[in-house]
């Protein structure tokens, strides 16, 4: 079959009648103030972002690159119909001359660089977001004239698919029956593995098993067989249905790799929902878990000196968005008990107020917050309090029962631990919360006497002498982090002060905002209140950068990688496209001598493209969906010294599906345009100068 | 009064591979609205591109076609579309039909083109499969008709929009005489009936005989015959 790839030679000569295409200098002028305007805008609009609203630095770059990124691909749209046509040339002109003004302009603007040991970008960097910005001008215009031209825009606007689509649904092999089985396809693995999952959230939670690969293999193979005697019969059925006796019918190759097309998308996006919501499930638990031990920001003075802390309070719980205000010490110090050594984080806290800026209360397995200010109510060495409250229950097992066992034994075996002072002295000792896996380490529960050492000793004639002080353990906590577990011990704020000999002075405030993720903002808003300089913030995300930077860059890693997946199953789309084309030359042709249009031949393969996307798609958010529901469910168990989770987490955003169905039907469109542009410029003759 | 359609000096040639071929070299003629005439020649002469040329569907290398003394390819892609749609039918060798569609489907089509609503188009392609005679062919697919039957519903789809000018290459050449011959006299039948201007290429010099306007392709030149 001999095909012209090539426009035929009247597609220069027209235009003579009819609405003219403007001149290429007027076209090239238009997409560069279209495209300078776009620049414009998302500069305009990240600034008024920065200023006006409390969203993040990451969301006002997102939003507005995204808003240029809309408007050149309106810009595109825009010029395909002054231009009558996609005219590369003279967007890459103006693509051209946009990179070189941004160049530039940015070099005048001086902009922040991405890497760490510089301030401003070096002008190797200035280049390469300039000749970003060309590209994507050139690319996102091309991409919005691709919607003129399938619109009509060298010619009359007729925006219809009618029987465009018809052609393709037949293009397709779309009908009942197929439609049929594909529905069957789509929806029966995602409801067995959702089935599956309801299943095993019936089990006793203590008794998980770890998951066995055998068991996964076997439920693989139960899928793959169901679904091939699904498919058998339906083809079964069908056969009985169409087809006499021994007559076979003939499938083109096209419909075969229509289906391959299908399945490729769909998994691609099953991968890269799966992955995600994982990557993003770790990512909530890790900053619920950080945000239950920390505050969502510090009030911190350049100064060694806060001793007005009581006056700032009023002032920083008055400023709007502002839900909690607590104040802290924070110091190190060396523990001990008994033989045991180990270094901490003391944290002084107000027990009264701590559980305004964090989830301290609700973390206490043992013993009582309270008893921090209040040591006379600490229980005694001769019973061992129970674990308690939610925190508690995810303990469980009989480990912890051995523990509390054992720890009874051992305060009969060493009844001198806590027999060093005179019962009225131990009683009246200060109170000390300790961590879950620093009690384990230290073998204290609530009752036993630990010593504080602080190296902030007094001066001697020796040298510094470190200074110590017995303390009580009046609660553990469980966190869930093992770094907080076995490093952070909390005491009251006055005995902090006494044991540091701070005088009235604290280190700074704790506080909790209505928006965890305004916090920076919100922060800056508390420091405009108290007058600015000496004060200052720090939020969550600054304490915690390098946690959740490598998280954010190992989720968009992951998600670029696996968007690979899903535009290597929109190569199928292509390739799939191409030889529909070439088997439907001949039909192309007798649509065009019944007078289709060009953009009516372009809409068929795009709708077809569009449609395998699209059905791709579907299954693989269902089947995405239906795994995340399933892992959750099921409860995947993760080695918990490892990774200090049970089980593997998955968060299912919403927003997240939203964007990788976007992003799934936008390549498949991307797909399409190769071979409906090619299509919708063959001559009428290509298809009739056969046989 | 103007003829319906003119070619003028019509030259077409190819490129197979160096060398290049010329088809046609300088066809002329003129054909009146209503008229009908058969187009003769051997195989090979370029019956067929002549056809194309002249249906707009090729442009000519150098020369041109006129409809109603206008130039027809001047006009810009979407006109030319829309002027296939309404004023043109064609009819081939091979029904060129759309498997996939019905009879009645793939008679609305060029109502469908031409944007008319569905109820419309199928109205007037019931009205058109009627007048071939297939009004008990609706439902059925091309695979499920005769090669006879094929060719009438390939004839009432060109005809659906009522076209000034039905082109026809070789309708009959695939089917046996007696088949052809029906669809020879539905063609003169149509002419006479519904006032469509028609050139009809074929090999039989029977059928070629009876029609009133004779037209022989020799050295790619258009002569009276």
């Amino acid at each position: 079959m001999k095909l012209h790839w090539r426009p035929s030679p009247r597609a220069e000569g027209r235009g003579a009648v009819g609405r003219k295409a403007a001149r290429p200098a007027v076209v090239s002028a238009a997409a560069l103030a279209l495209f300078l305007l776009g620049a414009g805008l998302q500069y305009s609009l990240a600034v008024w972002l920065g200023a006006y609203t409390t969203l993040s630095r990451d969301a006002v770059n997102g939003i507005s690159f995204a808003m240029e990124g809309v408007w050149f691909l309106l810009a595109g749209f825009v010029l395909s119909f002054l231009g009558r046509g996609y005219r590369p040339l003279e967007n890459l002109i103006a693509s051209a001359v946009f990179g070189a003004v941004t160049f530039f302009v940015l070099r005048a603007l001086k902009p922040p660089s991405f890497s760490y040991d510089r301030f401003f970008a070096s002008t190797g960097e200035l280049v390469v977001w300039s000749l970003a910005a060309a590209a994507a001008s050139w690319l996102l215009a091309m991409w919005g004239a691709s919607f003129g031209m399938l619109i009509g825009a060298n010619g009359h606007v007729d925006p219809r698919v009618r029987y465009e689509w018809g052609i393709a649904r037949t293009h397709l092999r779309l009908n009942r029956h197929s439609a049929l089985l594909l529905a069957l396809l789509g929806v029966l693995p995602p409801g067995l593995f959702y089935a599956l999952g309801i299943a095993a959230s019936f089990r006793d939670p203590h008794q998980r098993p770890l998951v066995h690969p055998l068991h996964i293999l076997f439920m693989v193979a139960v899928v793959l067989a169901s679904l091939t005697v699904i498919g058998k019969w339906i083809q079964h059925r069908a056969q009985i249905a169409r087809l006499q006796p021994g007559q076979r019918r003939k499938r083109p190759a096209t419909v075969v790799m229509t289906g391959i097309s299908v399945a490729g998308v769909a998994v691609g996006v099953w991968a890269l929902t799966v992955v995600l919501s994982v990557m993003s499930g770790f990512e909530s638990d890790l900053k619920r878990k950080i945000l239950g031990t920390n505050s969502h920001a510090l009030l911190l003075k350049y100064s060694a000196d806060f001793s007005e802390w009581r006056s700032v309070i009023p002032k920083v719980a008055a400023v709007p968005g502002v839900a909690g205000v607590s104040p802290f010490i924070l110091n190190e110090v060396i523990l001990s008990h008994g033989q045991t050594v180990t270094g901490a984080e003391l944290k002084g806290i107000d027990p009264a107020t701590a559980g305004a800026v964090s989830e301290l209360p609700r973390q206490v397995i043992a013993g009582e917050l309270g008893w921090l200010s209040k040591p006379q109510d600490i229980p005694g060495t001769d019973r061992v309090v129970e674990p308690r409250g939610e925190a508690a229950k995810q303990l469980g097992g009989p480990e912890y029962e051995q523990y509390l066992e054992d720890t009874l034994k051992r305060r009969q075996a060493h009844p001198e631990e806590s027999q060093k002072l005179d019962p009225e002295a131990l009683r009246n000792l200060p109170g000390i919360c300790i961590g879950k896996e620093m009690s384990h380490q230290l073998r204290a529960w609530v009752g036993d006497v630990v010593n504080v050492l602080t190296p902030l000793g007094e001066m001697t004639p020796t040298g510094p002498v470190p200074r110590s002080r017995p303390f009580r353990v009046a609660c553990i906590l469980y966190s869930g982090m093992y770094e907080y577990d076995s490093k952070f011990v909390y005491i009251g704020i006055p005995e902090a002060q006494r044991f540091f000999k701070m005088g009235e002075n604290i280190v700074g405030l704790e506080l909790k905002f209505a928006d965890v993720d305004a916090a920076r903002a919100l922060g800056r808003r508390v420091v405009a209140a108290l007058g600015g300089f000496p004060y200052r913030t720090k939020d969550w995300a600054e304490l915690n950068r390098n946690l959740f930077s490598a998280l954010k860059l190992e989720k968009l890693a992951m998600a670029i990688i696996l968007t690979f997946i899903v535009l290597v199953a929109c190569f199928n789309i292509l390739s799939t496209l191409i030889m529909l084309v070439l088997e439907k030359t001949k039909e192309i042709s007798i649509l065009k001598s019944m007078g289709a249009r060009d953009a009516s031949v372009m809409k068929i393969f795009v709708v077809e493209g569009l449609t395998i996307g699209a059905i791709g798609t579907a299954m693989g958010l269902l089947l995405g969906l239906a795994s995340c529901s399933f892992i959750e469910k099921f409860g995947l168990q993760l080695d918990p010294d490892v990774y200090y989770i049970s089980n593997l987490p998955v968060n299912v955003d919403g927003a997240q599906f939203v964007m990788v169905a976007a992003i799934s039907l936008a390549l498949s469109y991307l797909a399409t345009l190769y071979p409906a542009t090619k299509a919708s410029r063959l001559s009428p003759v290509d298809g009739l100068r056969e046989e | 009064m103007a003829p319906l359609v003119e070619a003028r000096e019509v030259h077409k040639s190819y490129w197979l591979g160096e060398k290049e071929i010329h088809v046609l070299r300088g066809a002329s003629f003129s054909l009146a609205a209503g008229e009908m005439a058969s187009l003769v020649g051997p195989s090979g002469v370029g019956k067929s591109t002549f056809l194309h040329v002249i249906g707009t569907l090729d442009p000519p290398t150098r020369g041109s076609v006129l409809f109603d003394d206008r130039d027809a390819f001047a006009m810009t892609e979407e006109e030319l579309a829309a002027f296939r749609n309404r004023s043109i039918g064609f009819v081939f060798q091979f029904h060129y039909l759309l498997p996939e569609f019905t009879a009645l489907q793939n008679t609305s089509m060029p109502g469908l083109i031409n944007r008319q609503p569905r109820e419309q188009a199928e109205a007037q392609a019931k009205e058109m499969l009627e007048i071939v005679g297939l009004e008990h062919r609706l439902e059925h697919k091309p695979g499920e008709l005769s090669g006879g039957e094929q060719q009438r519903v390939a004839l009432a789809r060109a005809l659906v929009l009522k076209p000034r000018l039905l082109l026809a290459d070789e309708p009959t050449g695939n089917l046996d005489e007696a088949t052809g011959e029906g669809i020879h006299q539905l063609l003169v039948e149509l002419n006479q009936r519904l006032g469509i201007a028609a050139i009809v290429v074929t090999h039989n010099p029977r059928l070629a005989e009876r029609m009133p306007r004779r037209l022989r392709l020799t050295e790619g030149m258009v002569v009276e015959v």
